[in-house]
């Protein structure tokens, strides 16, 4: 039986966390390749929706990530995002959404090695944790029942 | 109460509003919202704990706008809404006549805005102990156990909205749910949909909501959303440090403390 | 329909070789809605860009996905391929295969499939992709400077001769700053003033600037390039045209005893006055909060005495509204004062002293024409203690950054002072020597080997007076920790430099962000230290961190640079990637509610209210706004903005959606 592969979406933001995983590349550090990336602006253009939806179309792990603190290219939407993780995270935790399956991070720009042991970490969790069964299982539309 | 009634007769005879919205006794001894337009009903108008819809809901209603000014019969929890809505920016405090009764239907008058702010912060927010234990039941519950307990929840839920509608702060003329460009939430109510409808109603409220807990007397199916809210107006006071007082005219996530802490990012 | 091409780059073997190009070519030309897929070894290079080109034109393409290296590569290079072959730049998306897939993974099926589905994401991306056009914005090329110090003196100057017109706006009596005060500079010792006042002059006498001394800035509205200033010239009392600078009004003046603000309070000045000989403007105005008149209701003895007629007592304020395409923010520092330091006694013995007022002891033009005496009983000092970091790199105090121009110009002051005092002793008391600049080390290495200062390592606890003696209680921590007292006959504490007062105020103004000691904060540490947050607003000098006269002046023309290469174009051209507001038909015309929470997420100030009226002039509704000559595009609103009301061109809701289906497609 084949090993299970987790499926995992990075939503990170363009100017540390995106350019911190070229430098990953330029520095030729090999990670697992289960790892999926979109690219925004900032961390505070990252809507709460976006996750939800990314593990309703079969995400088993979720990355988020982006400047550290003070590192913000436009000054604090890492801050802002911060926040509404906290919040959010506490909500997901309290209606049983497996939040282990989310990291959270900041990876710099200078963070190369970072990056590869966050992706193989991750990898190696949602692993662990298997397939999101419980919600994916919600996630596909009901067989259509025909009257007749 | 007697009170109440003469300023809202003085009011509606001197024009000087057009419309009183208060309660009145409904069916099978319950209460509901009453707009009166003309004095001579306004007898009508009582108040008792059965009075629980929150007003305030009314007063971002384009109708209601159409009829001219209001005078409005202000329960603590509209009282808030009220505030929370003038915050908004979603009409002029001023703008509105407030009939402030208290526990006992007696009438309490405010001049000004930093009044009625006074009069809210002298009343905190009491929440009930069947809220908190429910509350504390399902924070020990494990994940799994979490999980199937909602899902069971909202597996009831047939988007009927009346959560939104009881809502003060669900006063936006398009939700997200009627949004389908891109389709942000499953619209039939099925596992998904309403999963992600519960969640995005509480992060909308979260840090907003007046927990009036309009909305879970609202729900027909007894969900118990004033929970969702009680959990997240918890977390928000625990990790921001925040005031009750300072939530009710501040959004605490539009703002951020720069030394704000979690434990979970890597 | 769309009509996407899909341009796979081998990067010579730096993607072919791990990924199967040849298949990944084959598999996305199935994609819906890609009709050209064509895999080839150097896609930047001359064959490569008009492989693309041509493929434009031949498929009337509508949108195209380069699969290479990392957009912040070359996204810049194939946008302008396609602008080239007639396609809106903003149509072309960069898959990037290279450091995100080739050079992260080995030669794998997985490798390959990954690739598959990052260039899936970006067709369906690419395909919600609209045509984007830069932004215009006009700029106004007059310059606000703010602050008449050196730094403001030298922006100003710099963009005036580059050929714009300037306008600076100074709160005091004079231009000059704190560097008209002091007596000679480090690391060369030549005459502060000597080398400052020409500057001055120059300054006043450009034509292309317009200075307005002790006058504030009352308001700011605008954005770059679009600034509307409201300036508060405070009233003189005096008509500027016809006083001719005699000083006949401050001679005869009876008001004798005012401390002088820039002799440091060690001397007195008239309640009509010019703060220093060599002021610019040269002419004189009346402290209200000291003249008999504005007390007691009579005196006009200044105007009896004028021979112009120029004292005007019934003058107003005066609220100046201008115009300015970019702002430099040079306000300068303070120094923390007596109360700060009872330790030291400072405040409570007269010969405790700060570093600016033994500048002014020791300037030839200050209240002792230069010699250095006590202030006690004017006797020449014979020991004199001096006393870095007073206050700074000191937790306890509130203060954790290091002061930077304190190790320097103690040393000057230990130099100066054996100068005067040839058989005078100087003691320094220091906790690390910090003198990293140009002919710096050298500077202080002289101070000790060759003037004979005592340097000490080690902080003092306490100052006592006894039998008309300072005593200081320190330690040498060279020594293990032995303890020292020294009987000084003075104690100069080089005490910690803060943000000037009111930079709290400015900033909330301007809307330039500041940090947790008020010094103005700079848009990037490192990479745009001159500019601010704000767009067109601009930093030199010491109100964004303690510096030197060097740096400060290095910071000015650096912000002057930036103000004239943003005066250098009539238009200003911005990435069109920003925030918009919906609008709708009739009757909602925009799904925003106005609520308006997102306006305390914007780092940039950038959202405003928009009234939506009726043709009677009557307002609908009133509506977020977006400036776009404001806005950078972070996107935070946009995620905030619970009716979805605002998007963020080029990362719009339906694109990312879009991505996370596509990404996740795997079949």
């Amino acid at each position: 039986m084949d090993e299970f592969e987790p499926k995992i979406v990075a939503f990170v933001c363009n100017w540390c966390t995106y350019a911190g995983a070229d430098l990953t590349g330029t520095s030729r550090i090999k990670y697992a390749p289960n790892v999926r990336i979109i690219r925004f602006p900032c961390t505070g253009r990252i809507d709460f929706m976006f996750i939800l939806k990314a593990f309703a179309r079969g995400a088993d792990g979720i990355i988020v990530s982006g400047c550290h603190p003070n590192d913000c290219h436009y000054t604090s939407g890492n801050f802002h995002a911060r926040r509404r993780w906290i919040v959010f995270r506490s909500l997901l935790d309290f209606l049983g959404i497996d939040v282990r399956r989310i990291t959270f991070s900041w990876v710099s720009a200078a963070e190369g090695a970072k990056w590869a042991d966050l992706v193989n970490q991750t990898t190696a969790e949602i692993r662990k944790l298997g397939p999101y069964t419980s919600y994916h299982k919600i996630s596909k539309p009901e067989e259509e029942v025909i009257y007749g | 109460m007697d009170r109440v009634k003469q300023k809202a007769r003085d009011l509606l005879d001197s024009n000087k509003v057009q419309v009183v919205i208060g309660y009145e006794e409904g069916t099978d001894g319950t209460a509901r919202p009453v707009f009166i337009m003309d004095s001579k009903n306004i007898d009508k108008l009582i108040f008792n704990d059965r009075c629980y819809h929150n007003l305030a809901v009314y007063l971002t209603k384009v109708e209601v706008e159409k009829i001219g000014r209001v005078a409005v019969e202000a329960s603590l929890n509209t009282l808030k809404g009220i505030v929370k809505l003038a915050s908004e920016g979603q009409f002029v405090f001023e703008d509105i006549d407030i009939l402030g009764v208290n526990r006992n239907g007696e009438l309490y008058e405010f001049a000004s805005l930093d009044e009625v702010i006074d009069y809210i912060d002298q009343h905190p927010v009491e929440y009930s102990p069947e809220e908190i234990s429910l509350l504390r039941k399902i924070e020990s519950m494990t994940r799994e156990e979490r999980w199937e307990y909602w899902q069971e929840e909202f597996s009831r839920c047939i988007r009927c909205y009346a959560c939104r509608a009881a809502c003060p702060n669900c006063y936006c003329d398009a939700c997200i749910v009627d949004i389908n460009q891109p389709q942000w939430i499953s619209p039939t109510p099925d596992a998904l949909g309403n999963l992600e409808w519960h969640i995005i109603r509480a992060m909308h409220l979260a840090g907003r909501c007046v927990n009036c807990g309009a909305c879970a007397k609202a729900c027909p199916v007894d969900i118990p959303l004033n929970i969702l809210n009680l959990k997240l107006a918890e977390e928000i006071s625990k990790n921001f440090g925040i005031s009750e007082e300072f939530l009710l005219t501040n959004y605490p996530l539009a703002i951020y403390d720069p030394n704000d802490k979690e434990n979970f990012i890597k | 329909m769309a009509r996407i091409g899909v341009f796979i780059c081998h990067c010579g073997e730096n993607i072919g070789e791990t990924v199967d190009c040849t298949k990944l070519a084959e598999v996305t030309s199935r994609f819906p809605g890609v009709v050209k897929s064509v895999d080839y070894k150097y896609m930047c290079s001359e064959p490569g860009q008009t492989l693309i080109k041509e493929a434009i034109k031949e498929n009337r393409l509508t949108g195209v996905v380069v699969a290479a290296c990392s957009p912040r590569m070359h996204e810049s290079t194939f946008r302008k391929t396609c602008s080239e072959a007639g396609l809106n730049p903003f149509l072309c998306e960069i898959a990037n295969l290279r450091e995100h897939c080739s050079w992260v993974h080995e030669k794998s099926e997985e490798a390959t499939n990954k690739a598959i589905d990052i260039v899936r994401a970006l067709v369906e991306k690419v395909k919600l992709n609209e045509p984007l056009y830069p932004i215009k914005v006009p700029v106004t090329k007059t310059a606000l400077v703010i602050g008449g110090g050196v730094a403001g003196i030298q922006a100003a100057l710099d963009i005036a001769n580059g050929g714009h017109k300037v306008i600076l706006v100074e709160k005091n009596p004079s231009i000059g700053g704190h560097m008209s005060q002091l007596s000679e500079t480090f690391p060369t010792l030549d005459c502060s003033q000597c080398i400052l006042t020409p500057r001055m002059v120059e300054l006043a006498q450009h034509p292309n600037i317009t200075l307005y001394s002790y006058a504030e800035l009352e308001s700011l509205d605008g954005f770059i390039g679009n600034f509307k200033v409201k300036i508060r010239k405070k009233a003189k009392s005096i008509d500027e045209n016809l006083c001719t600078g005699c000083g006949l009004c401050t001679t005869k003046c009876p008001v004798k005893k005012i401390p002088n603000e820039f002799d440091e309070n060690l001397s007195y000045r008239k309640a009509i006055y010019v703060p220093f000989p060599q002021a610019v403007p040269n002419k004189p105005v009346i402290d209200r909060e000291n003249c008999t008149y504005y007390l007691k209701g009579k005196c006009k003895i200044c105007e009896r005495f004028c021979p112009t007629q120029a004292i005007r007592f019934d003058q107003q304020d005066e609220i100046i509204e201008v115009e300015a395409g970019a702002i430099v923010l040079a306000t300068g520092f303070d120094i923390k004062r007596a109360d700060f330091f009872p330790e030291y006694g400072f405040g409570k013995y007269k010969d405790v002293i700060d570093g600016l007022q033994f500048e002014r002891i020791a300037s030839a033009s200050g209240p002792t024409l230069g010699e250095i005496r006590r202030l006690s009983d004017g006797k020449i000092p014979k020991k004199v203690v001096f006393i870095a970091c007073a206050g700074s790199r000191d937790p306890a105090k509130g203060i954790e950054y290091c002061s930077k121009i304190c190790c320097m110009y103690t040393a000057k002051h230990a130099i100066l002072y054996k100068h005067k005092i040839h058989d005078g002793q100087a003691y320094v008391f220091y906790m690390d020597i910090r003198a990293g600049g140009k002919n710096y080390d050298e500077f202080t290495r002289r101070a000790i080997e060759e003037e004979g200062a005592k340097y000490i390592r080690g902080r003092v606890s306490r100052i006592y007076e006894r039998d008309g003696k300072l005593i200081v209680v320190g330690a040498d921590t060279l020594m293990n920790a032995r303890p020292v007292v020294i009987e000084a006959d003075m104690v100069v504490l080089a005490t910690a430099g803060v943000a000037s007062p009111g930079s709290e105020e400015l900033a909330q103004k301007l809307h330039v962000a500041y940090d947790q000691y008020k010094f103005f904060t700079e848009a990037h540490p490192k990479l745009r230290p001159v500019e601010t947050n704000t767009a067109g607003i601009f930093l030199a000098g010491a109100c964004q961190s303690i510096k030197d006269i060097p740096e400060s002046v290095s910071q000015a023309s650096g912000a002057a640079a930036k103000v004239c290469g943003l005066f250098s174009q009539n238009e200003l051209t911005r990435d069109p990637l920003i925030a918009v507001v919906n609008r709708t038909a009739p009757p909602l015309y925009s799904t925003c509610v106005g609520c308006f929470l997102c306006q305390s997420v914007c780092p940039y100030q950038a959202i405003e209210k928009e009234e939506i009226k009726a043709k009677d002039g009557s307002v609908i509704k009133i509506i977020a706004k977006i400036n776009p000559g404001l806005c950078q595009g972070c996107g935070s609103c946009v995620a905030l903005c619970r009716t979805k009301s605002i998007d963020l061109l080029g990362y719009t809701n339906r694109q990312i959606y879009a991505e996370v289906d596509a990404i996740l497609n795997t079949l």
